[in-house]
């Protein structure tokens, strides 16, 4: 398979090399940019699999950057900046990035997410032709009805029986919050007394399992003095 | 009047005006006067533009003659010589301009200054011969007068004659036999000529009113020129009108009374003390009469003309401008003298004296007045009017005082409620002014103290986001090559060491700049929140189940005390969470190996306390207020794990969320609280 190439762009030269030297240890093929309109050109240019791209960057800033990619290209968008609010986030993602990384980061997970994307955006076409009735969808996560499997950005993900009713459970009404009570009388299918334990220590466990960072999830998430969800994305 | 004042516009406007409407009174007057006295007859009016012998003062002058002459001869017994001679000489002085002949042929007394007689004279029923130059005659033939002019007789009854009214007065209780005997003949010559030797009044009415209508006309015409320049001129009229209000206003309001009354009852007596006397009809009197009757009544026109300006320029101001309230005025200059506790009291101190003295004299008024009556009742009840007043002045004083005491209080709870910007607005007289102004000024020096505080803190929160902000990209270089170095092979074994260290220690100071800029977000309330109705027993337990495994492995034992139905508060879960996580985190550090946590939740119907309690495995050398400035005062035991901050964010969250955060220290024991309101499920 021809190598995927990957453009980094970011103001400050050390960490493109850093990212650079990470992902060619992965095996992508890397490109570097130190500006906004420099990366334009690139992508208008060259083959371009993926973009890791800083917030705050002289002449183009990368969330303008991004919404003029987002013009012309499907291209999978990682952000990374040093704005780590909620807000900052959500701003990220509206414009049409598919992820948003805060600096500092951690190498492992950066890597993750960049595998994670490009898995999605290169198998898009499968996921479409494969989009039937038995399919629960959210984002990445993707469970098999008919044979209750769950893939994570097409990869296939080993869950114990519980653990499998619980995602379907949740995934059957994705946003939905449901009380630990409820989760263990649905899955267990018996009376709930002093449950939150052992429920969490199960979602704890799908987490550890579906996300990159189960500390910052993605998908499955707590909500906190109420219940658990997945994420309606 | 000074020159300055000639000078101006204004005065001029003004000074036509007053010319203006002082002529068109006079005239008025005069026309008045002048029907008054002729008895309501308009012809009078026409009187300076006719021929002097169709006036009425002609008539009245020729009747006045008929008369002394017609009572001389009806009854001459009754007068003396001395009289005689004395009306001879008046009928005389009119020379040639007047022939007379008056006859009684009972007594046989004659007076004439015709010779011979007239010849068909004493036919009775005839008209009588004049003399050349004479076509103009009165003739009483012993049963009735007849006037006869240029030999045709004046029917005198008529109304039209203009001689009805002129011979009333003139009816003798004498018998007609006794009349039929007395014939009487006047004749006025057609040309009146001037007596070299005497004044004739003929000739001098005559050029009397040739002029005065003239001088009339004159007049009127200069009013109205006048009058028409000051209503061009208005405004600078009006200008001056206000000067004159300003100057009638400083008078008080009693003295514009009494005066007012003063000139009323002036005028009342002129107008009844004027009334012509028919002694001696004379044109030139009445208008000398006239003259001065209407100067009169214009100054007391013009006087109430200032009352009425005075009262449109200055409306409530006419009335309130008394002596009482220039009295109270004073009075409250003098009381400023004193503090402020003794004013109220003298205040009401005076309005009892003053009203004792008023009530005496009042009484003593009335006592009067049942003596002698009327006016000292009057004054009486004016005194006790005046005392009313006072009394209702103090109330309304009182009544001020009072709301403004009651907005002065609210405005106190305003202050304390934060709001630096209203100011208190009472009135510059008000009793508790100064109060307000200084109540202003502290609540302005406060407002400003909150606003540099404020601006202060948040430049100090800028800074820490700038900062944390700025470190956050080196460090991201120094965690990305720490990485790489560590996925180095086949370095030495101390060289690995390192490189541990290296990657323990940045990811150390990557939490420490996370927690500083949570922290300086929330204590300068940035931090957006999420409040929403929440179960702080479920939202206790997920804490503890997500924690579980650092619990577990921390090999301290944790005795939960949390009911089993909800606890609602209103608050930020994930806020909470982070404070739960942080408190929970401590413990785990700070506790004594093997020892016990208690985390226990209560609620009663106005509360939920949640208390962590451990054991400390360190001596706590600090305070409890301490514990939680430790970032801002430097620290006596910061450990070099976490950031030291962690008590700090969760105080700051919590209060974030609506909760109360204290920390107790009781030897070794560490306690921490956080109080939150009870909700309702919603």
């Amino acid at each position: 398979m021809e190598k995927q190439r990957v453009l980094v762009v970011d103001d400050d030269r050390e960490i493109v090399n850093a990212i650079a030297i990470n992902l060619r240890n992965e095996g992508y093929e890397v490109i570097k940019a130190y500006d906004g309109l420099q990366a334009l050109d690139i992508i208008s240019t060259q083959n371009i699999q993926l973009i890791i791209l800083d917030v705050m960057m002289p002449k183009l800033d990368g969330l303008s950057a991004t919404l003029k990619i987002r013009e012309e290209k499907n291209i999978p968008i990682i952000i990374l900046s040093a704005k780590s609010e909620d807000t900052d986030k959500i701003l990220g993602l509206s414009m049409g990035a598919d992820d948003y990384v805060t600096k500092p980061f951690n190498t492992m997970e950066l890597m993750a997410r960049v595998k994670s994307q490009l898995r999605r955006y290169l198998r898009l076409g499968d996921v479409n032709v494969t989009n039937k009735a038995n399919l629960l969808q959210s984002g990445g996560l993707c469970f098999d009805l008919e044979n209750h499997t769950l893939t994570v950005d097409g990869e296939p993900v080993r869950l114990t029986a519980t653990e499998t009713k619980i995602v379907e459970l949740l995934m059957r009404f994705p946003g939905r919050i449901f009380p630990a009570e409820e989760i263990y009388q649905r899955v267990w299918e018996e009376p709930a007394y002093k449950v939150e334990n052992t429920v969490m220590v199960h979602i704890r466990r799908i987490r550890e399992k579906i996300e990159i960072n189960p500390k910052e999830p993605k998908y499955l998430k707590v909500v906190w003095g109420i219940g658990y969800k997945i994420e309606k994305i | 009047m000074d020159t300055k004042l000639k000078k101006s516009k204004p005065f001029t406007a003004w000074l036509c005006f007053f010319l203006a409407v002082s002529i068109m009174i006079g005239l008025l007057i005069t026309v008045f006067a002048g029907l008054g006295y002729s008895g309501g007859n308009w012809e009078v009016l026409k009187a300076p533009f006719t021929d002097y012998k169709n006036s009425t003062a002609f008539k009245q002058r020729t009747a006045d003659y008929y008369g002394r002459l017609f009572s001389l001869v009806a009854d001459p017994s009754t007068y003396d010589a001395g009289y005689i001679e004395t009306t001879k000489r008046f009928l005389d002085n009119e020379g040639e301009n007047l022939k007379y002949y008056a006859v009684n042929k009972n007594n046989n007394f004659l007076v004439q200054n015709i010779t011979p007689k007239p010849s068909s004279l004493s036919d009775s029923g005839k008209t009588p011969a004049l003399p050349a130059g004479y076509s103009y005659c009165w003739y009483f033939d012993g049963e009735k007068l007849r006037v006869i002019d240029h030999g045709e007789p004046i029917d005198i009854q008529r109304r039209d004659s203009s001689y009805q009214g002129i011979f009333h007065g003139y009816k003798y209780n004498i018998t007609p036999i006794y009349l039929s005997n007395i014939q009487v003949m006047l004749a006025v010559k057609d040309n009146l000529v001037e007596n070299p030797y005497a004044h004739s009044k003929y000739y001098g009415d005559q050029q009397f009113l040739s002029i005065i209508g003239w001088i009339y006309t004159g007049l009127l015409v200069l009013g109205l020129l006048l009058l028409v320049f000051a209503i061009i001129n208005r405004p600078s009229k009006r200008e001056f009108d206000r000067k004159l209000a300003s100057w009638m206003g400083q008078m008080w309001m009693e003295v514009k009374l009494v005066f007012s009354l003063l000139v009323l009852m002036f005028f009342g007596g002129v107008a009844y003390s004027y009334y012509p006397g028919w002694d001696d009809p004379v044109l030139v009197d009445i208008l000398l009469n006239a003259t001065l009757t209407s100067c009169m009544i214009i100054a007391c026109f013009w006087w109430f003309y200032l009352i009425l300006i005075d009262l449109i320029v200055h409306g409530k101001g006419f009335f309130t401008h008394n002596a009482i309230n220039s009295l109270l005025t004073g009075y409250k200059k003098y009381e400023k003298r004193y503090p402020w506790q003794k004013l109220m009291l003298k205040r009401a101190y005076m309005l009892v004296a003053a009203e004792a003295v008023l009530a005496i004299i009042s009484v003593i008024f009335v006592l009067t007045a049942l003596g002698s009556g009327g006016s000292a009742l009057l004054l009486a009840f004016l005194i006790a009017g005046a005392g009313i007043y006072l009394i209702y002045r103090y109330l309304k004083r009182y009544e001020e005082t009072i709301s403004d005491l009651g907005n002065l209080m609210d405005h106190i709870e305003l202050i304390k409620n934060g709001d630096m910007g209203t100011k208190l607005e009472v009135a510059e007289d008000a009793d508790i002014y100064p109060a307000v102004q200084n109540l202003n000024y502290i609540q302005e020096g406060m407002g400003i103290a909150v606003a540099e505080k404020m601006k202060s803190e948040r430049m100090k929160i800028d800074l820490i986001t700038n900062v944390s902000h700025d470190l956050k990209t080196p460090l991201t270089s120094i965690i990305s090559y720490v990485d790489l170095l560590n996925k180095e092979d086949g370095l030495p074994e101390h060289v690995n060491d390192y490189i541990k260290i290296l990657a323990q220690k940045s990811e150390h100071l990557k939490n420490l700049i996370q927690d500083l800029f949570d922290l300086s977000k929330a204590s300068s309330n940035n931090l957006p929140l999420d409040m929403e109705t929440i179960d702080l027993a479920r939202l206790a337990k997920q804490a503890l189940a997500d924690m579980e495994e650092p619990i577990a492995a921390s090999g301290l034992t944790f005795r939960i005390n949390i009911p089993d139905e909800p606890i609602y508060i209103i608050s930020d879960g994930k806020k909470l969470y982070r404070v739960l996580e942080n408190l929970i985190m401590n413990t785990l550090k700070y506790s004594l190996s093997g020892s016990r946590v208690f985390v226990d939740l209560t609620v009663d119907s106005k509360e939920v306390l949640a208390t962590i309690k451990n054991t400390a495995n360190y001596e706590m050398t600090f305070d409890e207020d301490e514990i939680l400035q430790r970032f801002v005062r430097g620290d006596k035991s910061r450990s070099s794990e976490g950031s030291g901050l962690g008590l700090s964010i969760a105080q700051t969250f919590t209060e974030v969320c609506g909760g109360k955060f204290s920390v107790k220290i009781d030897g070794d024991l560490f306690k921490v609280e956080l109080r939150f309101e009870t909700g309702s499920e919603s």
